[in-house]
């Protein structure tokens, strides 16, 4: 019993302290609320709207004022509190806010851009455009087809390809060797996304977009011909010999400009045309990739 | 539904029920037969990716008009004006070689004697040589990207602001030889 009593108070001051702790933030973001409100920052955010039941009513944008001091720092955080408080309707996709999943992808301000890492243009008395990634179908407000964008990367096949079915003489899987030099130059090119704002904002891209991979598809498909473990590279080079698929690129670098994960696409669709055209050869692993299968 | 009714007739027959037996008044009189017909799988239509976005009246989002003008893109469609300036004029210098009486140093010449002040001259030359100035540099820009090298984007917008310079420069100093 006694057992239970010395439980009993254990449990009732980790009560009492919890709700201390809860008290204490209510009070104090009451307190900031009450000093910040003589001052409201209203700034304008003008978003594009469509919405597919009304298929045959034109496009518009919506202006929406929002009260900064009362909303976080991102644009996505001001999406948030209009859809919240204000309109339901918005529409836009949004997953991770921190800029790791590659869904909140919209044009912010005439650049393509992730809206949960893009800080809100804190000058009130311009407002702040928001569209959907420019040239694609809109399946409503902010939300895109990604469709094609997909197929294409589907089309790169983005997986490890080898002859071997990487199983030793006595049936046990057995890892690649990869050099440390060979496994750094995946750096910078495994890290995207997938958002889609460099693609979407290459003007190749855009008049182009049925038969041109486009630049995220493009990098994807050098990280996997440059991997020193892949030993499809021929055949992935050759799916690219033609006038579109790679060489629509014009080298604009509207791609490596807006990459919100500060990446270089246009790097890379350079070092596939070098590969294409014969003026650089894939070098050779630096470690024996299947030693470890023999 | 065929074999739902012959494991009834079965049931009747096992426990000889009336109400089974008696197929007028009985169970079977509720029991509807029904036929099933073999047919081919029907295809799923095939449609395109704009087909089905047209389908769906889906808009396309705005792009050109929205996007921000950056130094990357200004400067890439530029060269294509220029470009396009370059062939129009070796194209109207050309036919007019052809199609004009008199030959074109002939034009040069009563250009040159119309007085038209320094400033006008200049201005003309300013115009012919631009493009072509602008057009070379930019041109070498490509080929070192190509080579990939300057692809940075530091780079990419120092190269630009340094190929501007030149590009100026070097056709200011053409249109006043």
């Amino acid at each position: 019993m006694s057992r239970e009593i010395q439980l009993f108070k254990l449990c009732k001051g980790t009560f009492g302290h919890v709700r201390n702790f809860h008290v204490a933030t209510v009070t104090n973001a009451a307190a900031a609320a009450a000093e910040a409100k003589p001052s409201a920052r209203l700034k304008t955010f003008s978003i594009y709207r469509w919405n597919p039941d009304e298929p045959d009513k034109k496009p518009y944008m919506q202006d929406y004022p929002v009260d900064l001091n009362a909303c976080g720092p991102m644009v996505l955080d001001a999406l948030i509190k209009i859809k919240n408080e204000v309109d339901p309707t918005l529409t836009f996709r949004r997953s991770c806010r921190e800029g790791i999943c590659g869904s909140c992808a919209m044009n912010i301000g005439g650049v393509n851009t992730l809206a949960c890492i893009s800080k809100i243009d804190t000058r009130l008395e311009k407002p702040t455009k928001i569209y959907p990634l420019p040239h694609m179908y809109v399946v409503k407000d902010l939300v895109p087809d990604m469709n094609n964008f997909y197929s294409q990367y589907k089309s790169i096949e983005p997986w490890l390809q080898r002859k071997d079915d990487g199983e030793n003489k006595s049936g046990e899987v057995q890892q690649y060797l990869q050099s440390v030099e060979d496994r750094q130059k995946l750096d910078g090119l495994y890290e995207c996304i997938l958002c889609a704002c460099c693609s979407t904002s290459c003007p190749s891209y855009w008049w182009n977009g049925d038969k041109y991979l486009g630049p995220a598809v493009l990098m994807q498909a050098y990280r996997w011909i440059i991997d020193s473990r892949d030993e499809a590279t021929e055949k992935r080079l050759d799916k690219m010999r033609d006038p579109f698929s790679a060489f629509r690129c014009h080298t604009i670098m509207n791609c490596t400009r807006t990459c919100p994960k500060s990446l270089n696409p246009g790097k890379a669709i350079a070092e596939i045309k070098k590969l294409l055209g014969g003026v650089a050869k894939k070098p050779e692993p630096g470690l024996k990739t299947g030693a470890l299968q023999n | 539904m065929l074999c739902l009714i012959e494991s009834a007739l079965l049931a009747g027959q096992k426990f000889g029920s009336q109400v089974l037996r008696n197929e007028r008044s009985g169970l079977l009189a509720f029991v509807r037969p029904v036929t099933l017909k073999a047919k081919a799988a029907e295809c799923p239509k095939e449609e395109s990716h704009d087909e089905r976005n047209m389908r769906l009246k889906r808009p396309q989002s705005p792009h050109l008009t929205i996007y921000s003008p950056q130094l990357t893109s200004m400067l890439s469609i530029s060269h294509r004006i220029t470009g396009i300036a370059l062939s129009a004029y070796a194209i109207g210098l050309g036919l007019g070689a052809i199609v004009l009486p008199e030959s074109i140093p002939h034009y040069i010449e009563s250009l040159e004697c119309a007085e038209l002040g320094a400033a006008c001259i200049s201005t003309l030359k300013f115009v012919l040589a631009f493009p072509l100035t602008y057009h070379f540099w930019n041109g070498i820009r490509h080929l070192l990207w190509d080579s990939g090298l300057f692809l940075s984007i530091r780079e990419v917008y120092l190269t630009g602001y340094i190929m501007l310079a030149l590009a100026l420069s070097s056709a200011v100093a053409l249109s006043i030889m």
